[in-house]
């Protein structure tokens, strides 16, 4: 810590009674590996989060509320506030990049086993996480009161209310009456700038505290006690800080080229409007599509419940100690085939909704 | 790993995916008609700049509603930009070339008011956000619904928040001076005293045209001043008329422009328009600075997308428009 002009016995961290702090930090020992150029997925989600919450409050500057007045401000926050692109643009890609990343994140901790004992709170609570960021995604796709945001959140409200029993509560209880309006706006609002975001912070928060007590999955064979490690302050910190410059710079100059989407104002009464599924739901679409009248609760609920029940469950349901993935045939094979299913039914989504041709 | 797994995997993998494919949707269609744009680094000469040919022709249907309910027909759009100037050609078939607007003949006792009135093409934009203007286009504003009294219809926005960008370039009015006259649009009103209330205003400056008729409306006062040039032949512009003297040197068949199209200045004059009649219909070029500075204009950032509507008219004096659906403007890097 840099000694302050004039006083050569005090230093900032004195003044500031953060000396202890730093000693703790500095004497945290985490496996040289933490981020590294092979293993940078939860730090780059963790930087993708600062950003989101960042860009989203500076947003939320700007932002009115109300179905009158929420697309005029978007668009005045995204047209006429200087860098108001930027920030758009950053919060746009960042949550569509965290996807990305977060599914890494999965199959990652999955082919190293990391569910395995003792970590298997660590995989339930990253699930968790995982499940919460779509509802962060549906209710800040509303929020702009635009054509595609509206008409989306309609097909997302039609597809909860056709879940048995609680459908339609649920549907009541986040749109606050039957149909998409101002209460809606609002609450969708609060939930994605309050409910969740502390919600999310909470599980990060058990998230951080089952690595902390549990460490990270280590290499296959080698003994975890034989694992170079480093400080977590300065230098883990450190390379976060460099990791967070890099992708904030990055989506900026990203979100100032390639402005983040704005369609037109919502019309409700407008029902010719067909939105397009975002790509990281076109598998879930496709289910609802294949599963037409009295069944759509298969591809609605059953399906998207049962593959969501068997992340939760895997580590109580792989109980052996072996974490390769040579050892797991069983395991491996299942997830694979899933996975094949759930991108071929991206795909056929895909080809069904954007590849066409325009007039 | 046992074969009769990967078999039994991979028969059931194919049989899911065989059901999916068989239950894909049908593919979507855009909900508006997109004009793209494109960016160019020198402004388009004119009609015939092989520029226009960079940039993609759409075909915009425009349709007729009351009372030329059933007439259809196409407008086919290109769009360019430049750092500050978009740019508009339009290309429609119209078998008849209207320019006369009521000129008078004389007809040896009197003079009298030819039949024919005149092409037009008219483009609407929004200044401010107008309610529904991106799904329902025109119908929010361009006249009221078709079941109220056409003498009733408006031709405005709901609310005073609400203001559109009106290009209306006129083959015998605005055409001789190559300019679109550039109005706007907003609540109701008779500020002007018009013969009826609308919510069109003119941009601030100078235009439009002047009927030429004497007080009592039985014969045209101006005509063209002999000691000038024409500038737009067959037209008769306000700038290059005297006053008609002597009534009897004129002989039965002689013509005269009935509207006198006045010199445009200001944010009036914001729209510029180079245009041709040729085989059967018009082209139309339309220009204007992406941002004019007048508070009477949109201002095109091509950042953003903006919805517009378009209306063709033939041999129209009045309403008998033919209008497109919504459509959207984007502007290409």
């Amino acid at each position: 810590m840099k000694k302050l002009k004039g006083n050569q016995t005090d230093t900032l961290s004195d003044m500031l009674a953060l000396g202890d702090m730093i000693a703790r930090l500095k004497s945290i020992r985490v496996p040289a590996d933490a981020l590294t150029w092979h293993r940078f997925s939860g730090s780059l989600l963790l930087v993708l989060l600062f950003l989101l919450f960042l860009s989203g409050a500076f947003m939320a500057f700007y932002y009115s509320p109300a179905p009158g007045a929420a697309y005029d401000s978007v668009d005045y926050a995204l047209f006429s506030v200087p860098f108001g692109n930027v920030i758009k643009g950053i919060h746009y890609y960042s949550w569509n990049i965290f996807l990305i990343v977060m599914g890494l994140h999965l199959v990652r901790a999955f082919i190293f086993g990391a569910y395995k004992s003792p970590r298997q709170l660590l995989w339930v609570s990253g699930v968790l996480i995982m499940l919460l960021i779509p509802a962060l995604i549906i209710t800040g796709d509303l929020l702009p009161w635009d054509q595609n945001g509206f008409w989306t959140t309609q097909v997302r409200i039609s597809i909860i209310a056709s879940v048995p029993v609680v459908g339609d509560f649920i549907v009541r209880l986040i749109q606050g009456g039957p149909l998409t309006g101002i209460v809606a706006l609002t609450r969708f609002y609060v939930l994605h700038i309050l409910f969740l975001p502390a919600l999310l912070i909470f599980l990060l928060v058990v998230h951080f505290h089952f690595i902390r007590h549990h460490g990270l999955s280590g290499p296959f064979f080698k003994d975890e006690s034989l694992r170079p490690t480093i400080s977590l302050f300065p230098q883990l910190v450190n390379r976060w800080l460099l990791l967070f410059l890099v992708v904030t710079l990055a989506l900026g100059l990203i979100s100032w080229y390639w402005q983040p989407p704005l369609g037109d104002p919502a019309d409700p009464t407008d029902s010719t409007f067909v939105p397009r599924p975002e790509w990281w739901v076109l598998f879930l679409n496709q289910l609802v599509t294949v599963f037409k009248g009295s069944l759509t609760v298969i591809g609605s609920v059953i399906i998207p419940g049962g593959l969501v029940a068997l992340l939760v469950a895997l580590p109580f349901l792989d109980t052996s100690s072996d974490r390769h993935p040579a050892r797991r045939k069983k395991v491996v094979l299942i997830a694979m085939v899933i996975a094949l299913i759930l991108l071929g039914l991206s795909i056929i989504g895909y080809v069904a909704h954007f590849n066409e041709t325009h007039p | 790993m046992r074969v009769r797994t990967v078999i039994s995997v991979s028969v059931g993998v194919a049989l899911i995916s065989l059901m999916l494919i068989w239950n894909a949707d049908e593919p979507v269609r855009a909900h508006t008609l997109m004009v793209v744009a494109n960016y160019v680094e020198t402004a388009p000469a004119g009609l015939d700049d092989p520029k226009w040919q960079t940039a993609r022709a759409v075909q915009l249907l425009v349709e007729g509603r009351e009372p030329v309910a059933g007439a259809n027909g196409t407008v086919t759009t290109r769009a360019l930009y430049t750092k500050d100037r978009l740019f508009f050609l339009f290309k429609w078939k119209d078998p008849t070339q209207s320019t006369t607007k009521q000129s008078w003949m004389f007809d040896g006792p009197k003079w009298v008011h030819l039949k024919g009135n005149e092409d037009r093409i008219a483009l609407l934009f929004e200044i401010t956000r107008i309610n529904k203007f991106a799904t329902r286009g025109c119908a929010v504003t361009c006249h009221s619904p078709a079941d109220v009294p056409k003498d009733d219809w408006k031709y405005a926005t709901k609310t005073d928040d609400e203001k559109g960008d009106l290009w209306h370039w006129k083959a015998a009015r605005s055409a001789p001076y190559n300019y679109a006259d550039d109005a706007w649009l907003t609540v109701a009103g008779n500020p002007t005293g018009s013969y009826r209330e609308t919510g069109r205003r003119k941009d601030v400056g100078g235009g439009g045209d002047l009927k030429n008729e004497t007080p009592d409306g039985t014969r045209p006062l101006y005509m063209q001043n002999p000691a000038i040039k024409p500038s737009a032949p067959g037209f008769l512009l306000m700038d290059e008329v005297v006053k008609i003297t002597d009534y009897s040197l004129f002989k039965t068949g002689d013509i005269i422009p009935y509207r006198l199209p006045l010199k445009p200045s200001g944010s009036r004059f914001d729209v510029k328009a180079t245009s041709r009649y040729a085989d059967g219909g018009w082209m139309v070029m339309l220009s204007r600075k992406l941002n004019t500075g007048h508070e009477d204009d949109v201002v095109f950032n091509p950042k953003k997308r903006y919805s517009f509507a378009l209306a063709v008219f033939d041999d129209s004096g009045s309403e008998h428009s033919k209008a497109t659906e919504p459509m959207t403007l984007i502007f290409s890097p």
